[in-house]
């Protein structure tokens, strides 16, 4: 807010993606999928490793397979980074750090995606 | 040359003293590719709706008075180029008077209760006084608010609470800023719902005069964590 300008051309505002309420609403997402998981991986290894389950773990063979899955990695890891680096900008904002909010959204997604992709190439091997 | 094209432009329709409900209506207008918002409008108005309420002034972006909605998102009617397909609605949450045009009591109701001037603990002693060229341009840049409410109606945190919105934190952090300023801008700012901003940006996307009130709202947050004084800036 250092320089005097005159308004900026408007003229295709309503076009254009509304960065914030992106960035709003896959930090609200990002944390419920966290939630989520946690909840269901508590009640899933409980199924698959307490005795008092076996009988439930025998009837649920897939619970395996589900968490080998690569694009479950994929979306929890992305969703991890995203919450975590979305959450620590906000915070780096409140510091004093003037982060733009187009590249910062940018940034955020494109290293959390890298993050989630590397998940589906561990699993490939690569 | 601009070129001729068919807009289809649907607006919502409201008469507290005839509908009961708020409603939508479709009009079809030949106009121009780079006929702006406004236009479309004003053309509605003059050829197919004479009762629609609409407002505006300057038609340079610089008063405000003609922020609405298209497609769901605030814009100012000057300013933003027409669609093929285009929703036009009255600035959210504020009461509509009719139509397109929202009454602004509230809003004036809030910019008095900030007392938006500088306090002095003196009286002005008459005469130039003397200030930095730098914090000059930029008080001179925050007063360039338009008050035209884009920011308020697209802020996600007024929406869902206690909040008063981006553009009175931009005003108060701008009387704090101030160097003859002795009111406590801070607390203000606190008791307006300032801790309940996501810090989205999104009113800086939104602000047509290129304005960020969530970055005065970062530094009022700063000032709040670390202490000092915005004078010092």
């Amino acid at each position: 807010m250092s320089k005097t300008a005159l308004p900026r051309n408007t003229t295709r505002q309503a076009e254009a993606m509304l960065y914030g309420e992106a960035a709003r609403k896959l930090h609200r997402v990002s944390g419920a999928v966290i939630i989520l998981f946690v909840l269901v991986h508590v009640i899933v290894q409980a199924v698959r490793h307490a005795p008092i389950f076996a009988t439930a773990n025998a009837a649920a063979p897939w619970l395996q397979a589900l968490q080998e899955q690569n694009w479950v990695h994929a979306i929890l890891f992305f969703c991890i980074a995203f919450h975590t680096f979305y959450g620590l900008k906000l915070l780096a904002g409140e510091l004093g750090f003037r982060l733009h909010y187009k590249t910062a959204f940018w940034a955020v997604v494109i290293v959390s995606a890298l993050i989630g992709l590397r998940e589906v190439l561990r699993y490939a091997g690569i | 040359m601009p070129s001729d094209i068919k807009l289809r432009a649907k607006i919502r329709r409201y008469d507290p003293s005839v509908d009961a409900e708020p409603h939508y209506e479709t009009y079809e207008v030949a106009g121009k590719d780079n006929w702006r918002v406004l236009d479309v409008i004003r053309s509605v108005y003059e050829h197919q709706a004479g009762d629609l309420a609409y407002q505006f002034a300057c038609r340079a972006g610089r008063c405000g008075t003609c922020a609405v909605k298209v497609n769901g998102v605030p814009v100012l009617a000057c300013q933003e180029r027409c669609k093929p397909e285009m929703r036009i609605e009255p600035l959210t949450p504020f009461p509509v008077l009719r139509d397109l045009v929202v009454d602004r009591t509230e809003v004036e109701a809030r910019y008095e209760k900030h007392a938006l001037t500088p306090q002095r603990a003196t009286e002005y002693a008459g005469g130039p006084e003397a200030i930095e060229p730098k914090l000059a341009e930029e008080l001179c840049h925050m007063d360039s608010c338009l008050a035209c409410m884009v920011c308020v109606s697209g802020c996600p945190a007024v929406a869902e609470r206690a909040f008063d919105g981006p553009a009175f934190m931009l005003k108060l952090r701008h009387m704090a800023k101030h160097p003859v300023d002795t009111g406590n801008r801070l607390e203000q700012a606190i008791d307006a719902g300032m801790l309940e901003c996501f810090g989205c940006d999104l009113c800086t996307q939104l602000c047509p005069a290129d304005l960020s009130p969530a970055q005065a709202i970062r530094e009022f947050r700063r000032e709040m964590i670390f202490g000092g004084s915005a004078k010092h800036e």
